[in-house]
């Protein structure tokens, strides 16, 4: 029921996900599907789990239960050799960028190339100016990271996430503490990427008019479960409580304001030792 | 009781710790051949490793070298043997001094360094990064840090057991009067190339290297991805590094003189 549909059109597949950290159920029986050629967004409060989510479809974490499969191949089971071939089509744009500190923005985006390829330095060198170019920092290109600002960083990662020609694109927190003309410039360039290159993108955010307004299909993640799935027009008109509060960004209703505490009067009246 | 569980709990996280030092040992180790196929990694760490640490190991040994001298001929020159400095100096830089101070002085600068490094890259997901772009985080920033150590290390001690020879040499001769042919003399006929310069220079420092590259590594790869984790981990890396030095000479000294 959480899915658009499930067939061999899903690039991603994740069926009855347990993920546990200490005793904290971060996953309690998911299940999902990624549409290959959309940009799917998974919303959700802070702590629900979304950048986990990522880490499991990019085998970095393995779940207690249940099975993550792209692109057919369940990624737990998969040999480390398969698993690095299969990482090679996925890019991943990281929530403040990762880029190699020690690197300038050019070599930030040769690296995969680099790593991964043995290309004539004439083709590499035209391979990263087109990627930069798609970013619009081709004029960057001899900064350092320190001497890039926080959307300039993260355009420079999607640069690199996108410089092996992915199929698969996974955006942790693209929009996360950028000021309005960078998150304009992302919110564009993800869907514009999406598009042009034919990749499927997966962003988990929290930032609700943003997202809904390039993705395809959203699922909203609370309490260790998917709460809602739709078109985000779907999901704005939904009735579920829980999708309401988060589409409507209320302070307080299913999903709680206080974390979890004890009688707030026992506590005020109770003196210290 | 509370006490007891603690002792139990920490013994428990101690040898945890020392079993996920040696299984990540192990997969450094594995990796050291893939090196050989990218020579130039191996030299970017050389030199970060080894020839910016070169200034602290000169400085340190000539001043070494130089008290070496003005204790030795104190010394000797009661029992009229001021001539044997040449020998005093060269024997104590070369099975001693030599291999632990810059062992101690390279946990301090390059250790600390390797660690911090390793830790910020986890910090700032770059070792993540690396692992989604189909990168080995440990082939590509591990091994070629852990094999620069090893191989600067003896390299390292070997220049400040030069520089510390020579500093006893102005020291003895130029300042005090030592006779410069006895000097060098007795040292060229006291020396033993096996037992003083290949156990001394060679094969303690390499162990040193070894370890301390090896602590350096691991409490930067294992830190907790904060400031503060990083922090500790550098801590560790210089306080144990420095205590393995000390313990590890006792032991190669018994087993390489006695």
């Amino acid at each position: 029921m959480n899915s658009p549909s499930s067939g061999p059109d899903s690039i991603v597949r994740i069926r009855n996900l347990h993920f546990r950290r200490g005793s904290r159920a971060i996953f309690d029986g998911v299940d999902l599907d990624i549409l290959r050629g959309k940009v799917t967004a998974i919303l959700g409060p802070s702590g629900s789990g979304k950048t986990t989510l990522l880490r499991l479809i990019g085998a970095q974490l393995t779940p207690q239960q249940g099975s993550v499969e792209v692109n057919g191949a369940n990624v737990q089971t998969l040999p480390r050799d398969d698993l690095y071939r299969l990482r090679k089509s996925m890019g991943m744009l990281f929530q403040n960028g990762a880029l190699l500190t020690d690197l300038t923005v050019f070599e930030n985006v040769a690296f995969p190339l680099r790593e991964h390829t043995r290309l004539p330095p004439s083709i590499l060198r035209s391979l990263v100016l087109m990627k930069l170019e798609m970013v619009g920092l081709r004029g960057a290109r001899d900064l350092y990271p320190r001497e890039l600002s926080g959307g300039m960083a993260r355009r420079v990662a999607l640069a690199r996430a996108i410089a092996l020609d992915p199929t698969m694109v996974l955006y942790d927190e693209p929009f996360a503490g950028q000021d309005p003309i960078s998150m304009g410039i992302l919110v564009r360039l993800i869907r514009e990427l999406n598009d042009a290159l034919g990749l499927s993108s997966i962003i988990v955010s929290h930032d609700v008019a943003e997202t809904s307004s390039i993705a395809d299909y959203l699922f909203i993640m609370a309490g260790a479960k998917i709460v809602g799935a739709g078109t985000p027009a779907e999901l704005r008109e939904s009735e579920s409580p829980m999708v309401r509060q988060f589409m409507g960004g209320l302070p307080d209703g299913p999903v709680p304001f206080h974390f979890p505490a004890r009688p707030y009067l026992g506590d005020l009246l109770e003196t210290p030792l | 009781m509370a006490l007891l569980a603690t002792i139990g709990r920490r013994s428990l996280g101690l040898f945890e710790r020392l079993g996920r030092g040696h299984l990540f040992l192990l997969s450094v180790l594995i990796r050291i051949p893939g090196l050989l196929l990218r020579p130039r990694l191996l030299l970017q760490q050389m030199w970060s490793v080894g020839v910016e640490s070169l200034l602290i190991i000169a400085v340190s040994g000539s001043f070494v070298g130089m008290v070496l001298g003005l204790q030795g001929y104190n010394t000797l020159v009661t029992f009229g043997a001021q001539a044997s400095l040449g020998v005093v100096v060269a024997k104590s830089l070369l099975r001693e001094l030599g291999p632990v101070i810059s062992a101690l002085l390279f946990a301090g600068r390059a250790g600390s360094a390797l660690t911090a490094e390793i830790g910020f890259m986890k910090a700032t997901e770059q070792l993540s990064a690396m692992e989604m772009m189909a990168v080995d985080p440990m082939a590509r920033v591990v091994v070629p840090r852990f094999v620069a150590g090893v191989l600067s290390m003896p390299l390292l001690a070997a220049i400040f057991t030069a520089i510390g020879i020579m500093g006893g040499y102005f020291c003895g001769t130029g300042l005090l009067g030592v006779d410069e042919g006895a000097f060098w003399s007795q040292m060229q006929a006291k020396v033993m190339l096996v037992q003083d310069v290949f156990n001394g220079v060679l094969v303690k420092s390499l162990v040193f290297g070894a370890v301390v590259s090896w602590i350096a590594v691991f409490e930067g790869y294992d830190a907790v991805p904060t400031s503060e984790g990083v922090s500790a981990a550098t801590t560790r890396t210089v306080v144990h590094s420095s205590l393995a030095i000390l313990a590890l000479d006792f032991v190669l000294t018994g087993l390489m003189f006695n």
